[in-house]
């Protein structure tokens, strides 16, 4: 279970997020809506600690951290349990599809080359990449690099795995073989943290959708209740202006 | 002036000037080896952004680049004794090469500070996130991530700054330094066939640039083997990963060009 406690951040005097609170239970599928500039992305790199939050608590399982002043071995813990997949994928470019899997493994996990080998191939086979093990990054398309990027956030089993728009870099063709891969890991049961715009992934994925806006969560509930009966004007007019073909009862 | 031409001559210039080869490359390995190692504590600064350190950093860096190489071996040969001289310290009679070492060892420090912290710079910040969110160390995604692809970047400015030394390092004979440029005026003032030296002169130093552009080349080749020179990402992406375009840039941030062969 992960908790965000009052997570609050500024960017000088601009405050980004305020006093956030969210719970995720143990495999759920948090999807995070809203509108851009409304903090999603901070919000996702707060909880792994790449953007260093103002104040707030972060717990995983029993692990937690006050992020005022949380230490550098508290920061590489929450680290290791935690796994996120980029936007732009961030692969290691010097590195081939095999290497940036198991490269965690070896550095941070300290496992035996062999076992982690072992295990980095059976995540690439997993992701449908099971002959571009010895690719390079630029050998391969978007789509591929960011199955790549999944697994290798699956390789260091972390507690949970946090995706910021996994594929609004992507050409359209390619958005449908990355979400397949991501659906078939929620069946699997890892817990999740997506940001995304991919309303008919959100609605079928998701256990949990939460719609944010200026900094605060604004809604959330199941999906049917966000995006059939959503309470807020806010998130009305957010879901008619990102799905105009669907009418929502006002 | 002088003797009347005679191309014969080059030939038998050639082994005469070749025996201060040593000379010359003494200067240039060891004015490597300290500005490699001054380029990198003068880069730290800048790359950490150290508020007063960055300043002299950049101080310095704008000495080295911004005045006459010939001034500075001038500085350092007449005007270090003088100022040592203040605190008592007596360096009249260390050897001409000290003095022409550290000169071009701090001169090439500076370019060699400022080829670190681009080549640093231009490896992508996202890798450097990604290394982290995994649970890396500072130090891990430094030498892991950054540092080979930062290697790969700057080795065609390398390249560049190991020719421009090499062909700086004629200027050695104004103090009396006894390199191939010193022995090709020597040479000449002797046998009175000035033009003949100079053309075998040139003629070394454009060997040896040329097989220092070539092997530079093939080691970036090797360091680079992970980009895939057609392949539709780098078109988007990887402007910077371009051979031609980087050696643009590195010759426009070195200040420094090459043989351009
Ligand atoms: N490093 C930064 N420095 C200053 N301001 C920042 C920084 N990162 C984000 N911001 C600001 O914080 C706000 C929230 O940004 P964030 O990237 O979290 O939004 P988002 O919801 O992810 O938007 P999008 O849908 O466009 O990705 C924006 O106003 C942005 O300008
Ligand atoms: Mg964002």
């Amino acid at each position: 279970m992960i908790k965000l406690r009052g997570i609050s951040k500024s960017f000088g005097r601009q405050q980004v997020l305020n006093h956030i609170d969210l719970t995720v239970t143990k495999g759920e599928v948090v999807v995070i809506l809203g509108p851009s500039g409304s903090g999603k992305t901070t919000l996702l790199r707060c909880v792994n600690y790449l953007e260093k939050p103002s104040s707030g608590e972060i717990a995983i399982g029993d692990f937690s951290v006050n992020c005022k002043h949380a230490r550098k071995k508290e920061i590489h813990q929450l680290r290791q349990k935690t796994a996120m997949v980029f936007q732009q994928y961030n692969l290691f470019r010097h590195k081939t599809a095999l290497e940036n899997v198991m490269e965690g493994l070896l550095v941070v996990k300290k496992l035996p080359k062999e076992d982690a080998r072992k295990r980095s191939i059976a995540l690439l086979e997993k992701v449908g990449l099971g002959s571009k093990l010895d690719a390079y990054p630029s050998q391969l398309s978007g789509g591929q690099q960011q199955r790549v990027g999944i697994a290798r956030a699956l390789a260091m089993e972390p507690e949970v795995i946090l995706f910021d728009e996994p594929t609004s870099a992507l050409d359209p063709e390619l958005v449908g073989e990355v979400l397949a891969v991501i659906r078939k890991i929620a069946k699997e049961g890892i817990t999740m943290i997506v940001v995304t715009h991919e309303m008919s992934f959100a609605r079928d994925v998701a256990n949990h959708v939460v719609f944010m806006d200026g900094g605060l969560i604004v809604e959330e509930g199941t999906p049917v209740e966000v995006f059939n009966h959503p309470r807020e004007e806010r998130t009305k007019q957010f879901l008619k202006r990102i799905t105009p073909e669907l009418n929502y009862s006002i | 002036m002088g003797e009347p031409f005679d191309f014969s001559y080059v030939w038998s210039f050639l082994p005469k000037l070749l025996s201060t080869l040593s000379t010359t490359l003494l200067i240039v390995v060891s004015s490597l080896l300290a500005g490699i190692i001054v380029g990198f504590i003068v880069a730290l600064p800048r790359l950490y952004k150290v508020p007063v350190l960055r300043t002299l950093s950049e101080i310095y860096i704008s000495f080295f680049r911004g005045t006459p190489i010939l001034i500075q071996l001038f500085l350092f040969y007449y005007g270090l004794p003088e100022i040592l001289k203040l605190v008592q310290v007596d360096v009249t009679r260390a050897p001409v090469l000290v003095f022409v070492i550290l000169t071009y060892g701090l001169h090439t420090g500076a370019y060699m500070s400022e080829m670190i912290r681009a080549s640093v710079t231009a490896v992508d910040k996202g890798q450097v996130e990604a290394a982290y969110a995994a649970g890396m160390t500072g130090y891990q995604a430094f030498t892991r991530i950054v540092l080979p692809q930062a290697l790969a970047i700057a080795v065609p400015v390398f390249s560049n700054l190991v020719i421009a030394l090499l062909k700086d390092t004629s200027l050695a004979f104004t103090l009396g330094v006894m390199e191939m440029t010193g022995k090709a005026q020597t040479l000449g003032a002797v046998t009175q066939h000035f033009i003949e030296t100079y053309i075998a002169l040139a003629l070394i130093y454009l060997v040896i640039s040329f097989s220092i552009e070539k092997l530079l080349g093939m080691a970036e080749h090797r360091l680079l083997r992970h980009e895939d020179r057609n392949s539709p990402v780098k078109k988007t992406f990887g402007i910077h990963r371009n051979r031609s375009y980087r050696r643009i840039i590195a010759e426009m941030e070195s200040g420094k060009g090459g043989v351009g062969l």
